[in-house]
């Protein structure tokens, strides 16, 4: 008994001071970004002033609503076409088995472990040569075409665990392939979509590396390349304030999503990872 | 003929040919914006296009002569390999001591994963951001830290030091990774059946020779996936060098992936650049097929 | 007949009134501007309202950004053809904005016709020019010293050194007394050109005036012995000997001008760009001086690094380039409003028109080795962009003791032979 409560406190002591690791300096943050611009005291001391004039010159500067808007229509729609297209073709993938589809596969999967710096040159000078212009729709298909060997890959597995009798039975009264495909496959890969709406959806949203390659115009910019301008200020104490509040403005949409399904974050990352 | 049709023949009724159109959205995207550039490099790479003219030239092996005399393949390899090795042990090791605590029945336990979840959310943009000010010399969080508990002699720069540089730059990762390599382990134990534990104990094992012998084969699985990820994100160390460092002191935390950027759009040579991106390309598909025959090996002695 | 007049008057009237209009449309110039924002800054605040006031249907935009960040966003901007119409060039091939590049590059407007341009001597305006136009207007006589503590200096009965050996004796015995010599900004590694060109003018060049037209043509090399080697090296036992601390990497340029400007150094190698932050007030009281570093041997004359500084262009892609000339013809004419508080921000040093008698005496030492013939340019300006910066990292690592000199010097020369493959 007294064993096990020693090390009942030994456990919760070593939790508690990874807690304060990982959580120390968020609440500096958050504590610092409700501080006037010239507020330099200590960061220590927390939460001594409430104010909300570093969250007003944040949101100014970097023209918070106007890439808002961009996070949201560059993730959504990236989103959506990955879960479109990541389907069909792990559909037939999974379902033809002939040599061919194994390549296919392979050749998908392992773009995984290809980083997009590496032809980030090429790609470039492939947008010239398609004449593609820059829009704020640009990023969106280096976005998909970079997770197309995890859904690939996510989708596969799941769909070699669905039984083929459902789709079989389907077949049977009639139903087109295109049909079975959308209204039988689809709805049972829920668990496989929720998996790479989480885990693409999170990267896409956070990504700044492919607007800031692709966008010029500041009025295309998404949340994170706003927060480039702020480059600057990281070395100056005297504009920590505001650099805060930006920091937190960007990270609230997405702690507002995680609060409102925490549940569908956790399950969609174990999923993405054990399966498959 | 005949031998190509038995390649691609779907051989069903219920699954017929017709199925090959759906594969062509993703294919023609994944050529045209992955495959094709990866050739394109190799051609790139013996030119000394800088993107902006489009008169270049080839001017044959001199953009890799340059990388190697200047020393830069071995610099930012080397950097790239200590950052994957600290990430991965620094990364699973924690990542799976935490999760074996947190699997035994204790309180606040959702709490701590929500915790420790969170840096997972931010944009590696902030995350940068946020360790500037922590890494901060003379008024960041670790030097105010260190000097009210009375080390202000200490002159705590750590972004500043050539040997230390690469090493605070891993730990950032760590510390945004390592909620999500947990929760991945967490999952995994949690499939252990519990009778297998309780058996064990009453047979005599002890607490370690529960975790070496029954958890952790069981969870090999998530060992693997884990490692793998974290290898993959290694390699592709890029985010917070371009916030934090720029590479620096000097060519200190010059990794792969941040040179290759630095190279193409700062230097203004894509040629370079590409030549430094084939490079890397062997690096990765070395160290890939080192790690799957290893994880092989591993999975079938555990 | 009758017709033919009636036609043309109203030809007259429609145009004029064209002109009229087109006078009268609201303006936005925008310009790109690199350097800090000061209070009262000249480029950001008072430049744009001495537009509007003298052109009230032109509202000019500007932006000021640090060094690096300037480099960035110029480039992807120009690259994408929507950079601001007025933006900051130097002379030669100076950095990433230097002008013979943009020019070759088609990315700047001729404005060979600016009647402002007539103030200049023939050395201003040549190295603006590309293949016979003119790109940029210079930004003046731009100035490499060495900025010092007169009180300092008085309260240790030190004098103005004038050679290399004085030089070093006087830090010594500034270190001796407890003093920092010299504060460098060195995080911002580019303030490390501010002393080597100061070396660099007393160096080699006197002999070989045309060493980096040579280097470029491939007669001679960044490491044949006695040329930068030895300025390297120089500047080199300033850090061995601790007049300039390690810690010195520890600190932004900015903090190291503050370190100065609060009496915590005795000296400072910097610009004459940088003259009104030297000159701010600091928590202690003491009048600067300013000094070209003497880094010639006993006996022989200091030279000064004197050069044409950087100045305003017309990017090729502007949408208002009658306008965008106009506002250059008024802030360069000599006695405009523009001009005059140009000049009384005491960063540029211009001798004709409002600015002939208010010549700073900071740096009259300055203006009169450069009259003499006894100063160099900025090196950085004839050599193509990326090599300065080559030198600043693996000097870096020559002080770290992690390269030696030479090492140092064939880096430099590896760069080079680069570029000039990619050109």
């Amino acid at each position: 008994m007294n064993k096990s409560f020693g090390r009942k406190i030994a456990i919760y002591a070593v939790l508690t001071f990874f807690t304060a690791v990982i959580a120390l300096p968020l609440i500096i943050v958050l504590s610092s970004s409700f501080r006037t611009p010239s507020n330099m005291q200590s960061h220590l001391k927390l939460f001594t002033e409430i104010d909300l004039q570093s969250y007003r010159i944040a949101f100014n500067t970097m023209n918070f609503p106007m890439k808002f808007i961009n996070s949201i229509i560059t993730t959504g729609g990236s989103v959506f076409v990955i879960v479109v297209i990541g389907t069909m073709v792990a559909y037939p993938i999974s379902r033809i088995k002939n040599k061919f589809m194994r390549w296919l596969y392979y050749f998908f999967v392992a773009g995984l472990v290809i980083p997009a710096q590496m032809v980030i040159v090429p790609v470039t000078q492939m947008f010239n040569t398609l004449n593609i212009p820059e829009t704020r729709f640009t990023p969106m298909i280096m976005f998909i075409t970079c997770s197309l060997p995890f859904s690939t890959f996510l989708y596969t597995g799941f769909l070699k665990k669905i039984p083929v009798e459902l789709e079989e039975s389907a077949y049977i009264d009639g139903a087109s392939l295109w049909v079975r495909l959308k209204d039988v496959v689809f709805p049972l890969l829920k668990p496989a979509h929720v998996a790479v709406i989480i885990t693409q959806g999170l990267w896409i949203w956070n990504d700044y590396f492919f607007p800031m390659v692709f966008l010029t115009k500041s009025k295309f910019y998404t949340l994170p390349l706003g927060m480039i301008q702020f480059l600057g200020s990281k070395d100056n104490p005297a504009q920590w304030n505001i650099l805060f509040a930006a920091c937190i403005l960007v990270v609230l949409p997405l702690i507002v999503a995680f609060s409102l399904m925490q549940k569908k974050f956790i399950s969609g990352i174990t999923a993405g990872s054990v399966k498959g | 003929m005949k031998k190509i049709k038995k390649w691609f023949d779907s051989k069903s009724l219920i699954f017929p040919n017709k199925m090959y159109w759906f594969i062509i959205p993703a294919l023609l995207m994944f050529t045209v914006f992955w495959i094709l550039p990866i050739f394109q490099l190799f051609r790139y790479s013996l030119t000394n296009y800088n993107g902006i003219t489009n008169n270049f030239r080839f001017v044959g092996l001199s953009n890799y002569k340059f990388l190697l005399r200047q020393g830069t393949i071995l610099n930012s390899s080397k950097n790239t390999l200590i950052y994957t090795i600290v990430l991965v042990l620094g990364n699973n090791i924690l990542a799976l001591g935490l999760a074996i605590l947190l699997n035994i029945k204790i309180k606040a336990k959702g709490l701590f994963r929500t915790i420790a979840y969170l840096p997972a959310l931010f944009s590696p943009i902030v995350v940068g951001f946020i360790w500037s000010y922590v890494y901060m010399p003379d008024s960041g969080l670790i030097a105010s830290l260190l000097n009210a508990f009375g080390f202000g002699a200490i002159n705590f720069n750590i972004l500043g030091n050539y040997d230390w540089a690469i090493y605070g730059v891993a730990i950032v990762e760590i510390w945004k990774r390592f909620g999500t390599t947990m929760i991945i382990y967490l999952a995994g134990l949690q499939t252990i059946d519990t009778s297998l534990i309780e058996a064990s104990r009453i047979d005599g094992c002890n607490e370690w020779q529960i975790v070496r012998f029954i958890k952790l084969p069981l969870i090999s699985a998530s060992i693997t996936i884990n490692i793998v990820l974290s290898v993959i994100y290694g390699l592709k160390a890029f985010h917070y060098i371009f916030v934090m460092t720029n590479g620096g002191p000097g060519t200190a935390t010059n990794t792969l992936m941040y040179q290759i950027y630095n190279i193409a759009f700062s230097e203004q040579m894509m040629g370079k650049a590409s030549a430094l991106a084939v490079v890397a390309f062997l690096v990765i598909i070395t160290i890939t097929i080192i790690m799957l025959i290893f994880m092989n090996k591993r999975e079938v002695e555990l | 007949m009758k017709k033919i007049v009636a036609l043309s008057l109203l030809m007259m009237l429609i145009f004029s009134a064209v002109v009229l209009a087109q006078d009268s449309e609201e303006i936005t110039l925008t310009m790109l501007w690199s350097g800090t924002a000061y209070e009262n800054d000249f480029e950001t605040e008072i430049l744009p309202r001495l537009v509007k006031e003298k052109f009230p249907n032109i509202t000019l935009e500007s932006t000021k950004l640090p060094d690096d960040q300037y480099y960035t966003v110029l480039k992807t901007k120009l690259a994408s053809g929507e950079a601001a119409d007025i933006i900051l060039v130097q002379p030669g091939m100076a950095g990433a904005n230097g002008v013979l590049t943009l020019a070759e590059s088609g990315l700047l407007e001729p404005i060979t016709n600016l009647k402002a341009l007539d103030n200049f001597g023939p050395q201003a305006r040549d190295v603006y020019t590309y293949e016979g136009e003119v790109y940029g207007i210079s930004g003046g006589l731009g100035i490499l010293g060495t900025y010092y503590n007169k009180d300092m200096f008085a309260k240790y009965d030190l004098k103005v050194p004038s050679n290399w050996q004085e030089f070093l004796n006087a830090c010594k015995v500034l270190q001796d007394n407890g003093e920092i010599p010299i504060v460098m900004g060195d995080k911002d590694n580019y303030v490390m050109q501010f002393g080597l060109y100061q070396i660099g003018a007393n160096g080699h060049y006197k002999d070989n005036p045309d060493y980096d037209q040579e280097l470029v043509n491939g007669e001679s090399k960044f490491t044949d012995d006695g040329t930068w080697d030895d300025i390297l090296a120089k500047y080199k036992t300033l850090y061995d000997n601790n007049y300039i601390t390690e810690s010195s990497f520890g600190l932004s340029a900015q903090q190291a001008i503050q370190l100065f400007v609060d009496g915590n150094a005795a000296m400072i190698f910097d610009g004459s760009f940088n003259a009104s932050a030297i000159r701010a007030e600091g928590s202690a009281n003491f009048e600067r001086g300013y000094f070209p570093l003497p880094a010639n041997p006993e006996g022989e004359d200091t030279y000064a690094s004197v050069s044409i500084s950087g100045g305003p262009a017309i990017t090729a892609s502007s949408e208002h380039k009658e306008a965008a000339k106009k506002v250059l013809e008024l802030w360069f004419d000599g006695q405009s409003e523009i001009f005059k508080e140009y000049i009384d921000t005491g960063r540029f040093i211009y001798s004709y028109g409002y600015a002939a008698d208010k010549s700073d005496p900071l740096f009259k030492p300055f203006i009169d080795l450069y009259q003499e013939g006894k100063s160099f340019y900025w090196f950085n300006q004839q050599w193509p962009s990326g090599v300065n910066d080559q030198m600043q990292e693996s000097f870096t690592e020559a002080v770290y003791g992690r390269k030696t000199i030479d090492e140092v010097t064939e880096d430099m020369q590896l760069k080079l032979e680069e570029l000039l493959m990619y050109q």
